[in-house]
């Protein structure tokens, strides 16, 4: 059976990587098998769990694992793999002339997105044993960039096939009319962009699918909710939905009215403000335990 | 096969007939390529067009994103050469439509 994904999403600040390991912490104790991923380069959890993670699961239960996603490693083992792929398929002298470029590529604008997207791809491959992977995303900007990696990219995609499939039918045309002109050989490019195509269309499916609860974290104040808001619509806009609004520190045990207002109709989850710092596993655990009512609805 | 004056006709007629289906399989060849001329300068435009969207990053233009351009890149050399060719003969692009168009 496949995993759910749960997403913690929101501005910076809220809380995301705490609600992240807490709701961790209470699923695990349940004894499902969480998986518990920080996808933020801030790299909070190690701080909130006072332990060192890497790209490698670390357990710390029996039901508890935690990686730290590390978006250098991604892009230079991508960079990398490109690279070594290059040098098979080009002739020497372009793959010499090409090495410059790839010297100034890698810092090229949206590779951060890209290695989370495939950091996200390795994390699905090798979790189909667990029962929930909890991601504790970055701050909005780069979240919403991931997520609309796919869309965009799909986009961009059927276009390039498109035109790849004009190129194709001139070229076999010619090659009928002209004598001794030797078949044309298949295409890489187009078997390669179908490829691409179908790969990310399976990640867009998976975003918007059952499978996949988006968490909307947010805090008690005027910033971090009208960020909030946005942060709907730009979801919207690409075919996804919150499943549920999470509001962080609050002081009394109620929906905040101006929450209430601007999210009707949402499923809501409140996570009372601590009385002291959530450091450590078994903070983490005191606080599940003495806040039950918070998990009811999960 | 032994001289005879027919032999001497059939064997120049045989020569005549080789020569002429050279000469038209020539002419075929030759009115063939002239035919797709322009078909093939399109097909290479349109290469261009797809290298410049793909790989456009690597002289400057605008481009995808980029991991689509890294996705791509193993499998276009040919296509990044015709960019770099045309790039470089930039300066004369109607020179080289009126060349494959026959206009002096």
């Amino acid at each position: 059976m496949k995993p759910e994904l749960q997403f913690f999403i929101g501005k910076g600040g809220v809380g995301k990587s705490t609600i992240s390991a807490i709701t961790s912490v209470h699923l695990a104790r349940n004894s499902s098998d969480i998986l518990l991923v920080s996808m933020d380069p801030a790299h909070n959890q190690r701080d909130i769990f006072q332990n060192h993670f890497s790209e490698k699961p670390k357990r710390v239960s029996n039901h508890l694992e935690v990686k730290e996603v590390d978006v250098d490693y991604w892009i230079a083992k991508y960079l990398k793999e490109t690279q070594k792929t290059i040098k098979q398929t080009y002739s020497y002298e372009s793959a010499f002339n090409l090495q410059n470029y790839f010297d100034v590529l890698q810092f090229s604008p949206g590779l951060e997105e890209y290695a989370l997207l495939l950091a996200f791809e390795d994390v699905i491959h090798k979790s189909a044993g667990k029962d929930i992977i909890i991601f504790d995303m970055a701050p909005t900007a780069l979240t919403l960039r991931f997520f609309s990696m796919p869309f965009i990219t799909l986009i961009w995609l059927k276009e390039l096939l498109k035109l790849r499939e004009q190129i194709y039918a001139k070229k076999e045309i010619i090659s009928r009319i002209k004598v001794f002109q030797k078949e044309i050989q298949q295409d890489k490019v187009k078997d390669k962009l179908r490829l691409l195509i179908q790969n990310y269309e399976g990640l867009r499916d998976l975003f918007i699918s059952g499978a996949t609860r988006i968490n909307l974290v947010l805090n008690d104040d005027s910033l971090s909710i009208s960020e909030a808001f946005r942060i709907e619509q730009k979801l919207i806009d690409i075919g996804m939905h919150i499943d549920t609004i999470v509001i962080n520190k609050v002081q009394d045990k109620k929906i905040p009215e101006r929450v209430k207002n601007e999210f009707n109709s949402r499923k809501f989850s409140l996570f009372p403000i601590a009385s002291e710092n959530l450091m450590g596993y078994e903070a983490l655990k005191e606080y599940v335990s003495m806040n039950p009512q918070t998990f009811l609805s999960n | 096969m032994t001289w005879s004056p027919e032999n001497t006709v059939f064997s120049i007629l045989k020569v005549i007939k080789a020569k002429l289906a050279a000469a038209f399989a020539m002419g075929d060849k030759v009115m063939r390529s002239r035919a797709v001329a322009a078909l093939e300068y399109e097909a290479e435009e349109l290469d261009n067009i797809f290298a410049i969207l793909v790989l456009g990053v690597l002289i400057g233009m605008p481009s995808p994103p980029i991991h689509i351009t890294m996705e791509l890149l193993p499998d276009m050399e040919k296509e990044f050469q015709i960019m770099l060719e045309k790039v470089t003969t930039a300066h004369d692009p109607l020179g080289d439509l009126f060349s494959v168009l026959g206009i002096n």
